[in-house]
């Protein structure tokens, strides 16, 4: 648990000190809401944005992700200090964890800061049907599949040629169904059509089904990953 | 040797039932109906008379694209076994950490990337003619496309690794992820609604639907094994000139 706490520690006192990944995340889910704006701006005033208000939400964070996961990466990669933790008596799965719990928090950070903007750009004065904590709920157990499986990729792809390419073309596919599930549930609470309480959990139960299944193989699978 | 001997008998074999497959398929089989036309005087043709009403003769009308399931399907479920295949191979790879079961792996891998290939192809040949479009993001498909993304990838993760070692473990461990998507598009149909068809049910198929099916099957499982027996001859032969190369440089 004290290792634990101390790769934590690292990553956080990093980031408060470069305060580089919360920036360059925040600032990458603006331009893409503002990317949206341009791709609704056609559509007209008929035009409900709350029937794809979800998907938009979920791309946001997914490339955003993306972009954080790679930059946490490299970081260790480039200063060296992915050694340094293969050196140090840590249990491997402890690395593991460390890392990922700590690209959880960033990841939350992000998605806290960017939905009530999300919200105040384009859904204000279309009313949310569903309770808002739906919307936590969908946000925590996305984020969790995304920093977990996402950690373990990412570790993969920092030491490939194609680095942030090939984290794109592992981690798109592997995500998809967690994805599907987050969106599902996050669109059922914002449009709010009858019944949607039950596809809400249905699809949260999928999502943290595969979570487990996820979590569990990148646990397994990391020491391979970071020995070799 | 012998080896590569019985993999070109399993291929010309599993060539031949495949093609039998086939042409059983498209004559001897009963065709699948999905509706009825009306005629009001008697007309030749091939498919059955159902009954005569008022109205005048009723014909069944005949599913035709569905002959195209007696290659999809086989190539499909091949498909998913090679997979299996080759995500056993990676984990026995990590767990002895001996080449060869990389190779192995690999191997399975091209062959499941040839037969996901196939099964895409026919498939869409199977959409445009029985819902008339080329693709539907159904739940599947989706899956089944998500699978391919995930074989190609696999490739891609290859070649971008330099370090020969570090290569064969990241492949492994991908594969391993990556294999968890199979048994979800495999059990897709069965859990969501969807139109694609679940044709293993009980009453699904009658015996001449039966019998061609199980030929194809085991004719694309010989071709399979066939290719998966011959590219590993042909690393085996690259390994011992690499071997010889470098003893004789040396």
């Amino acid at each position: 648990m004290r290792q634990f706490k101390a790769i934590l520690k690292k990553d956080i006192v990093m980031e408060l000190r470069t305060k580089e990944m919360l920036t360059s995340m925040g600032l990458y889910t603006l331009l893409t809401l503002v990317v949206y704006y341009v791709a609704l701006s056609q559509a007209g005033n008929g035009f409900d944005v709350r029937l794809i208000a979800g998907g938009l939400l979920w791309l946001a964070f997914l490339f955003t992700s993306m972009l954080g996961l790679n930059r946490s990466l490299v970081h260790e990669k480039d200063q060296g200090c992915l050694e340094a933790l293969l050196l140090s008596p840590l249990d491997r799965p402890v690395i593991f964890f460390g890392k990922a719990v700590g690209n959880l928090i960033f990841l939350l950070i992000v998605e806290v800061l960017t939905i009530p903007i999300f919200m105040l750009m384009f859904l204000s004065g279309r009313p949310i049907v569903g309770p808002i904590w739906g919307i936590a709920v969908a946000l925590l157990v996305g984020a969790v599949g995304i920093s977990g499986i996402g950690t373990l990729l990412a570790t993969m792809s920092v030491n490939t040629t194609g680095k942030d390419f090939i984290l794109a073309v592992l981690f798109i596919p592997i995500m998809f169904p967690l994805l599907y599930a987050a969106v599902a549930a996050t669109s059922a609470i914002i449009i709010g059509n009858p019944g949607y309480m039950s596809l809400f959990w249905t699809a949260m139960a999928i999502g943290a089904a595969y979570d487990v299944i996820m979590l569990v193989a990148a646990y397994g699978l990391y020491e391979f990953i970071i020995g070799a | 040797m012998k080896q590569l001997r019985t993999a070109l008998v399993l291929l010309i074999v599993g060539g031949v039932l495949t093609t039998i497959d086939l042409f059983w398929a498209f004559w001897r089989s009963t065709v699948v109906t999905f509706g009825t036309a009306t005629f009001p005087n008697a007309v030749t043709t091939a498919r059955p008379l159902l009954g005569q009403t008022a109205q005048g003769f009723i014909y069944g009308k005949a599913w035709f694209s569905q002959k195209i399931f007696y290659f999809h399907v086989p190539v499909a479920e091949a498909s998913f076994l090679v997979f299996g295949v080759a995500a056993f191979f990676a984990i026995r790879f990590l767990m002895t950490r001996r080449k060869d079961y990389d190779t192995k792996s690999r191997i399975a891998m091209e062959v499941t990337l040839l037969f996901v290939i196939l099964t895409m192809i026919t498939g869409d040949l199977w959409t445009k003619a029985s819902w008339g479009v080329w693709w539907q993001w159904e739940p599947r498909l989706t899956t089944y496309f998500i699978m391919t993304l995930l074989v190609i990838a696999y490739f891609v993760l290859r070649n971008s690794v330099e370090d020969e070692e570090r290569r064969a473990v990241y492949a492994a461990v991908f594969c391993i992820i990556a294999f968890i998507d199979a048994p979800i598009s495999f059990l897709i149909t069965r859990l969501i609604p969807s139109d694609h068809p679940v044709v293993f049910t009980p009453n699904g198929l009658d015996a001449s639907q039966l019998i061609p099916f199980i030929i194809g099957q085991i004719g694309m499982l010989m071709i399979g094994y066939a290719i998966y027996t011959m590219r590993m001859s042909e690393e085996r032969l690259h390994e011992r000139l690499d071997v010889a190369k470098e003893s004789l440089e040396g």
